[in-house]
């Protein structure tokens, strides 16, 4: 019984859960891992940058910093929602990044694991997907967006 | 290392470097003023795809286009910013000349790595400017040595004068 207990015990213990933030861009529902987001704030001015990067071509400045923008509206082929955007930072592997999003709050939400399929091939990068309230939702993989 | 060896180091570490902001709309741009030869109003340059102004002859560049915008012609803050790296000599229409400043380089901050391409030799970073951002341009770019235009969706100035 105790060893019973305890084998339960494990498998409780081994279950993963994440902690996504979901927010949407030009109406798209998307999430990310909440550890890689940086914070969300109200959107700033655009700097445009004269660039040859894909969907890198401005910077926007934020508190004391300056972070390059990563255009993912471009990048899903939606049109971005203007009115009152918000600020996502991602914590990208080059650094601080910003994403502008829809002005519609981000919430956050726990995913088990298990729960997590396979991205469904948005030709961005992903960490997997998974189903709120009958919407399939991509997990992006906000460290490694945009990485040849 | 002593005290002594140790301030050397701090000291020459703190250099300033002159730069001149110019408006194109809402957008500011900073050209290093050790280039930049004069300032002129469009009187002053006259008509033409030229300028010519002791002695050396400046040919028009057209950095609004490099940089995906327009100049605005009916700007009453119109200026002509001759500038010169020895090798190339260019007349830059601009919207304003907004400003000289001496800043510390430490206040200069590159270009986030996220930028991988050629912009890299177009842009050598940013400095803030009464509370906006200004990036700062290389002159190789500004007078077309290195790189072509880049390739922004906004419109650029086409089929007009801008010495008009």
């Amino acid at each position: 019984m105790l060893r019973a207990a305890r084998q339960q015990e494990r498998a409780v213990s081994t279950r993963q859960s994440w902690s996504v933030v979901v927010f949407s861009v030009g109406g798209m529902k998307l999430a990310a891992k909440a550890e890689d987001v940086g914070g969300i704030s109200a959107w700033g001015i655009n700097v445009p940058v004269p660039s040859r990067t894909p969907f890198v071509g401005s910077l926007v400045k934020r508190d004391k910093d300056v972070l390059p923008v990563y255009d993912l509206a471009a990048r899903l082929d939606r049109q971005a929602l203007t009115d009152s955007s918000l600020c996502l930072v991602a914590r990208h592997v080059d650094g601080p990044m910003a994403i502008c999003i829809d002005g519609e709050i981000p919430s956050l939400h726990t995913v088990d694991t298990s729960e997590v399929r396979p991205g469904r091939g948005h030709a961005i990068e992903t960490v997997g997907s998974f189903t709120r309230d009958g919407v399939d939702i991509d997990i992006v993989a906000l460290r490694r967006l945009g990485q040849p | 290392m002593g005290l002594r060896g140790h301030f050397k180091a701090a000291a020459t570490n703190v250099q300033t470097v002159s730069l001149l902001v110019v408006r194109y709309g809402a957008r500011y741009c900073a050209l290093p003023s050790d280039e930049v030869r004069g300032v002129l109003t469009k009187e002053q340059a006259g008509q033409g795809q030229t300028v010519n102004w002791v002695g050396i002859t400046y040919q028009q560049v057209n950095l609004a286009a490099q940089l995906s915008t327009k100049l605005d012609l009916t700007s009453p803050e119109l200026r002509v910013v001759l500038f010169s790296n020895g090798h190339s000599h260019g007349a830059i229409y601009v919207d304003e000349v907004a400003g000289l400043i001496d800043a510390d380089r430490r206040e200069c901050k590159p270009l986030p790595p996220h930028f991988r391409c050629e912009e890299r030799m177009w842009v050598a970073g940013t400095i803030s400017f009464e509370n906006e951002l200004a990036i700062i341009l290389n002159p190789e770019w500004v007078l077309g040595e290195i790189g072509a235009e880049a390739s922004l969706p906004s419109s650029v100035v086409t089929g007009r004068s801008l010495a008009a």
